[in-house]
């Protein structure tokens, strides 16, 4: 199938398409999130109707033989047509906004690398080369150095937002834990980074945290050693510094972004915590959802690729019913999902 | 967090999850506008304070006050804070951990359901009092100003010997008008030059009077220029 670029609507979930390996994206969903309107042979038609009308046959072709090999579309549908919870505010862009500047600070500090020199004898001249003679060196330096201040406040008022609207409590648990480490390999890259122009104040500022760690109980000692490549600061110091700040520190910071984007995926975004659902006197959904089914639900789905159809649905006032009437119910008039 | 919360928790969510739009193009604008408005402040700030390069690294130079990048004043103001030196490894390394520890276990102690913050005061504020003590610390890292930095006025042609003073690190013990050590080791110098001759100061400086080291190492040239400095200030 093409990409079909669907913009969803405020009603309908998308409609997953034929062997859509990962057409149901919402991995927390404990109702299933399709299953009404159309039948499972009109949304074949009607993909298949959209296919014909996008594109020439040979863009189809080429989207067709992808697809079928990397499953673009699942990802797409997983990754961009997810829905985000009613009440999503501007508060919600902290995040994105960190990963935008780390890889601002990745591309910055890539054509840094280009004209660096990590050798004790060169730093210091390469940096002077970069700031007075290199095209716009000055500036791309400037945005590497600002960038490194900048994703600090971002990141925090990002944790800030998530502590104070609860946001790291179940199912979230883990994706705080690594957001913390991540936050810490960002003031490990703001401690390597810092030395690299090897002025005094790097320099001294350098010298002083590593006597900072080596002052630490039983693993201090060894850990500064490291760091510095010996007992005292020396040449290899700073290609040890370079090294953490380019590779090693910057590819953990990578992948756990990846992992932390792969649970906002799975799990959803929070909705801000004062935004309660409609929910009708005398229910009691916990009584009638058997808990761990919305995680078993959502993979089910996933690898059969089949559309929720069949499925018995519970909806949110706790009854069972088909799913049809069970997403009417939950649309509800939009006003009622509004805090008092 | 009881079984009955969490699917209570996961029922609600999926209502509004339901209620509300798809990531793109929706939440994707918001999101948009924020890079654009990032990237704007960022080439901004590039380009008003661009990035100076300090003088080259000189490890020979014993006096140089290290200071760290903002974001790590809150860490060491803490340890201006404590100054038994039995505590300053505490103050280090044990204070840091036991708080990034607090904070990487959070979700493991806070299990109260409740996500409102002003219903789970304890929560808020005792998030509200971190925030505050890390900005007042920050504040503080901050206000003290660069240790090798002399604000207090000066006639053109001492200009010379100030600098001298100010990089050869005499602010690590003794004050000069508003810079210096806090209650340092050393006597405050704002008003040296109404005490003591110029010669005396010279000779002061050149030998180091107990605990204080020598400097004839600055060479005749600027111990002239410091003792003349030192004497102007009355």
């Amino acid at each position: 199938m093409a990409l079909k670029i669907p913009i969803p609507g405020r009603k309908k979930e998308t409609a997953p398409e034929p062997g859509d390996g990962a057409a149901n994206g919402n991995g927390a969903s404990p109702n299933g999130t399709n299953g009404d309107g159309p039948t499972r042979a009109e949304k074949v038609a009607k993909v298949k109707e959209a296919t014909v009308h996008h594109g020439t046959a040979a863009a189809k072709n080429t989207t067709d033989w992808l697809d079928e090999r990397v499953n673009g579309t699942g990802i797409y549908t997983a990754m961009l047509s997810r829905k985000v919870p009613k009440g999503t505010n501007w508060f919600y862009t902290l995040g994105s906004s960190v990963m935008f500047i780390f890889s601002m600070q990745a591309i910055t500090g890539v054509f840094l690398a280009m004209y660096y020199t990590p050798s004790a004898t060169e730093a210091y001249s390469s940096i002077s080369h970069i700031t007075n003679e290199v095209f716009l060196g000055e500036f791309v330096r400037g945005l590497h150095k600002w960038g490194a201040s900048l994703m600090i406040i971002l990141i925090f008022l990002h944790m800030a937002r998530t502590f104070f609207f609860g946001a790291y409590k179940y199912p979230r648990e883990l994706n705080w834990v690594i957001g913390v480490v991540l936050i810490v390999l960002t003031m490990v890259m703001g401690l390597t980074g810092y030395l690299l122009p090897f002025d005094q104040r790097s320099f001294w500022a350098t010298i002083v945290a590593n006597n900072i760690t080596a002052s630490g109980p039983v693993l201090g000692p060894y850990l500064a050693d490291f760091l510095r490549a010996g007992p005292d600061f020396s040449a290899t110091t700073l290609s040890r510094f370079y090294a953490l700040h380019m590779l090693v520190v910057p590819g953990l910071i990578g992948g756990l972004i990846a992992a932390h984007l792969f649970l906002v995926v799975k799990l959803g975004t929070t909705a801000p915590p004062w935004i309660k659902a409609p929910r009708p006197k005398g229910s009691r959904p916990s009584e009638l959802v058997p808990a761990g089914v919305p995680m078993v639900d959502a993979t089910e789905m996933s690898l059969n690729g089949h559309s929720g159809n069949g499925h018995v649905e519970v909806s949110e006032n706790g009854a069972s019913l088909p799913t049809a009437e069970t997403d009417g119910a939950a649309e509800g008039p939009p006003s009622e999902g509004e805090a008092s | 967090m009881k079984a009955r919360d969490k699917e209570e928790y996961l029922s609600e969510y999926e209502i509004l999850k339901k209620k509300g739009k798809s990531f793109f193009p929706y939440a994707i604008v918001k999101d948009s506008v924020m890079f654009v408005l990032v990237a704007a402040v960022l080439i901004l700030m590039s380009i008003v304070m661009g990035a100076e390069q300090g003088p080259k690294a000189d490890p020979t130079t014993t006096t140089y006050v290290p200071r760290p990048e903002w974001y790590f004043f809150f860490l060491f103001e803490l340890l201006k804070v404590i100054k038994p030196p039995a505590l300053v490894p505490l103050a280090t390394i044990g204070i840091p951990t036991i708080c990034m520890i607090l904070l990487i276990l959070l979700p493991f102690y806070d299990r109260n359901p409740e996500r409102i913050p002003w219903k789970r005061p304890v929560a808020s504020i005792s998030g509200i009092l971190v925030i505050v003590a890390m900005g007042y610390l920050t504040y503080m890292g901050a206000s003290a100003g660069s240790p090798n930095e002399i604000e207090l006025e000066t006639a053109p042609e001492f200009e010379q010997g100030k600098q001298v003073v100010a990089q050869a690190g005499c602010l690590a013990c003794h004050n000069i008008g508003e810079n210096g050590a806090e209650g340092g080791l050393g006597p405050n110098l704002t008003e040296i030059g109404a005490m003591l001759p110029r010669e005396a100061i010279k000779r002061s400086v050149a030998i180091g009077p107990g605990i204080m080291p020598s400097y004839r190492g600055l060479g005749e040239k600027k111990l002239n220029e410091v003792a003349d400095y030192l004497a102007s200030l009355d």
